[in-house]
């Protein structure tokens, strides 16, 4: 029987990963073949095999330790036997499922003087489609890899590293197509999304998140402010393939802390954008933060799922924005539906009727500092929420700290950073950290699990009635998805900033999380 | 040695009431008038009317310092900042070196003298010498000014460190004092050695080290706001404070 499954496994590894099966991947539970396990982005797992009664007893499978420091947040790709990872700062790894020995590993040459401001030198991961993968660099190259060797299919400069574009998040693969974003707003670039063909890297279509002149949107910029406008785009979004949309974030206003120069609200910046994947023509935006001054980006996963809103049936997508509210939007038409904090916030008091902040003036970054919750890292930022369609919840890693904005100069120069200010947080006792569990419809507060530090990491919920979250302390544990009741509880020995993804190995379910340099993966015995 | 300092010395009286001066002042007022004091006399933080600064022994190297932070140790990078920004910043720092240091009347050999009477020792480190249970004290003028030194004698409680390396973190209180209680009844109180979400590590008076698992305690009290030393408010005379005040800020500091 095994020796069959090992074979079965094996041809499996002549198959290939087209669209339909990334798709229809809820029905094939043992792979996660997009950077946020389904195109809904919910980073919710099928397996129900490591459950609530057993996942005490979860062991070390394998682990795998990145050859180079820095930060890990990668978030895995697996199919067909194999684990595609990246390592910081823009390595691609292919893993044996079975034993955690890589296959192949794929460094491009980064130019020494590579322009990164905004973030540490990190990637988040790949995509998959059809036999390649696809991710994004430092240096703001989108490269394809042959999904068996590693060889190169195709390379291209998404836009220039000189003017401080690059690339931190994993791209989207849907039919035919990668669609890919982008990060500088520290550096004043005006953001924009693509979409390349799969098979020869030809870009399709280019969105600016920042309209020029003319363009719809246009005044709600002032002077030239645009051109340097940021508004990046630099975490995955999702797509519904029945409505055809794809929904996409975007980050802060440029500069980010001092508006001196962009009176108006700043479209499309802090935004989430419906986007037609055929053409990248925007079919609705809603912007969460207007005229931003905290560098609140909208880059968080937005989830969709299918949910009663106030009576009626509704297609939504979910946002726990790094502003400190829950959205809830209906996504065929971007009415704003629920806007409700899940964190303390004082930078505004409250949404109007139609979710537009009564953002408080004296809540602005000013040169000797302003006292706001949450701090410049947010109430979340990059890591992922996840939505279980068992518990119709969706939980977030929450952050409940406070942070000093101060307002500075700034000054466009190419490649160099615009943000003209900047933030310092208030760690420590004080401050503290959440997975919250909220009812997805509403927002409202379900449990919540407590954590001392403000966690930095993304959570997995399961149908086995498990969420799994990582602390800055390290610690790797799983809650009972319905009650937040600890069920077990690991330290890894280095701080957790990545997000945990389920599959199966000969049928039997993995959890895997990286912590500091090294990516562990768990399974019962 | 010397003419450097004098040249240093020079750049800075040609650079006074400059605007850069100016605009430094702002932003010393905003981003670290909190430790350093409002004119650079210390407190938390080391104190900047010195002529000579420990790890800044040129402009470039403050400013390095200014926009990086110094790893491990409670001065950050505050935020981004412009080289204009930067630059005024340099200027008004060297500035503070021409404000009259904190006036020190003890003397630090007699301080030294009342250290050994109160039985410092017992709990601090000077010079390889001393108790673990609290912080080391080697360099400690280095790190705060007089006033906040004498707080720590006369009120610790006021003053408990926030911690600036990896244990216990970035920002928590260092020797927190904390009173657990486990579901079978032991009682410890001592101080957090570290902690995560899960555990708490805890060493006693007699530097005897417990790990819990905060899933076995029926109590964790974090005691913030007190302190386990002792306060010495009441037990020196007011020369003999003002003695060990200035031995302290001898450590290190009063250069």
């Amino acid at each position: 029987m095994k020796r069959l499954l090992v074979f079965a496994i094996v041809s499996g590894a002549l198959g290939q990963v087209p669209y339909q099966r990334i798709a229809g991947v809820d029905n094939n539970p043992s792979t996660w073949l997009t950077y946020s396990g389904n195109y809904q982005a919910q980073r919710f797992s099928q397996l129900d095999q490591v459950n609530q009664q057993n996942v005490a007893q979860l062991k070390l499978t394998w682990a795998y330790q990145m050859r180079n420091p820095g930060i890990v947040e990668t978030s895995p790709i697996v199919s067909d036997g194999i684990m595609y990872i990246t390592e910081p700062p823009s390595t691609a790894t292919a893993l044996d499922l079975h034993t955690g020995r890589p296959l192949w590993t794929y460094t491009p040459q980064i130019p020494s003087d590579v322009i990164i401001i905004g973030s540490p030198p990190v990637n988040r991961g790949v995509a998959i489609l059809d036999n390649m993968v696809f991710y994004g660099t430092v240096n703001c190259h989108l490269i394809a890899l042959d999904a068996q060797s590693g060889i190169v299919r195709w390379d291209i400069a998404v836009d220039d590293n000189q003017k401080g574009y690059y690339i931190t998040s994993a791209p989207l693969a849907i039919d035919g197509k990668i669609i890919v974003g982008v990060s500088g707003a520290e550096t004043g670039i005006r953001g924009f999304l693509d979409a390349y063909d799969s098979k020869t890297g030809k870009r399709l279509w280019r969105t600016w998140t920042v309209p020029g002149p003319g363009e719809p949107g246009a005044k709600s910029w002032g002077g030239e402010s645009w051109q340097h406008g940021g508004g990046s785009t630099w975490m995955t979004g999702s797509y519904d393939p029945e409505l055809h949309l794809v929904y996409w974030g975007t980050g802060n206003p440029a500069p980010d802390w001092n508006d001196d120069t962009r009176p108006g609200d700043n479209l499309y910046t802090c935004s989430l954008l419906a986007l037609d994947p055929d053409t990248g023509k925007i079919k609705w935006h809603f912007q969460f933060t207007p005229h931003d001054v905290h560098d609140w980006d909208a880059a968080q996963i937005p989830i969709l799922f299918d949910a009663d809103v106030k009576g009626r049936q509704r297609k939504v997508v979910s946002m726990a924005n790094r502003n400190g509210f829950y959205y809830v939007l209906d996504r065929q038409t971007g009415e704003f539906l629920t806007g409700v904090p899940y964190i303390k916030t004082t930078w505004t008091d409250g949404l109007d009727a139609k979710g537009r902040p009564f953002a408080r003036r004296d809540a602005d970054p000013k040169v000797n500092g302003t006292l706001v919750s949450p701090d410049i890292t947010g109430g979340s930022n990059w890591w992922s929420p996840s939505y279980s369609p068992k518990t119709n919840l969706f939980y977030q890693a929450a952050r409940e700290i406070t942070g000093i904005y101060y307002k500075g100069d700034a000054e466009y120069k190419d490649g160099t950073a615009y943000t003209g200010g900047g933030g310092e947080r208030k760690n420590g006792d004080d401050a503290y950290g959440a997975v919250r569990a909220l009812e997805a419809a509403t927002g409202k507060l379900r449990w919540e699990f407590k954590l001392i530090t403000p966690p930095l990491a993304g959570l997995l919920s399961t149908a086995g009635g498990l969420v799994f979250g990582g602390a800055e302390e390290g610690n790797f544990f799983a809650l009972d998805a319905e009650t937040g009741k600890l069920l077990w509880e690991l330290q890894l020995g280095g701080a957790i900033r990545a997000n945990p993804m389920s599959f199966a190995i000969d049928g039997k379910q993995q959890v895997a999380i990286s912590a500091g340099s090294s990516l562990f993966v768990f399974g019962l015995p | 040695m010397r003419a450097a300092i004098l040249v240093l010395w020079a750049a800075c009286v040609l650079t006074a009431q400059s605007p850069d001066e100016a605009k430094g002042k702002q932003l010393f007022l905003g981003m670290c008038s909190r430790c350093h004091g409002l004119e650079g006399g210390g407190g938390e933080g080391p104190n900047l009317n010195r002529p000579v600064l420990t790890h800044a022994a040129d402009n470039q190297a403050l400013l390095a310092i200014i926009r990086d932070g110094i790893p491990n140790t409670g001065m950050p990078r505050v935020r981004r900042m412009t080289d204009a920004e930067l630059n005024a910043l340099v200027v008004y720092v060297r500035s503070l070196s021409r404000v009259a240091k904190v006036a020190i009347t003890g003397s630090a050999e007699n301080g030294k003298a009342v250290y050994n009477r109160l039985g410092c020792a017992s709990c601090h480190t000077i010079a390889g010498q001393g108790g673990s249970f609290g912080p080391e004290l080697s360099n400690i003028g280095a790190l705060r000014a007089p006033a906040y030194l004498r707080q720590a004698i006369v009120d610790p409680a006021a003053t408990l460190p926030r911690g600036v390396l990896l244990v216990p973190g970035r920002g928590f209180n260092e020797f927190l004092p904390v009173r657990v209680v486990t579901r079978d009844g032991r009682e410890v109180r001592g101080l957090r050695v570290n902690e995560d979400s899960f555990t708490i590590q805890v060493k006693d008076a007699a530097n005897q080290l417990y790990s819990f698992r905060k899933a076995d305690l029926q109590t964790l009290d974090k005691e913030l706001g007190q302190s386990l030393m002792p306060n010495y408010s009441g037990k020196t005379s007011a020369s003999e404070l003002d003695d060990l005040v200035a031995y302290l800020w001898g450590l290190g500091g009063a250069k």
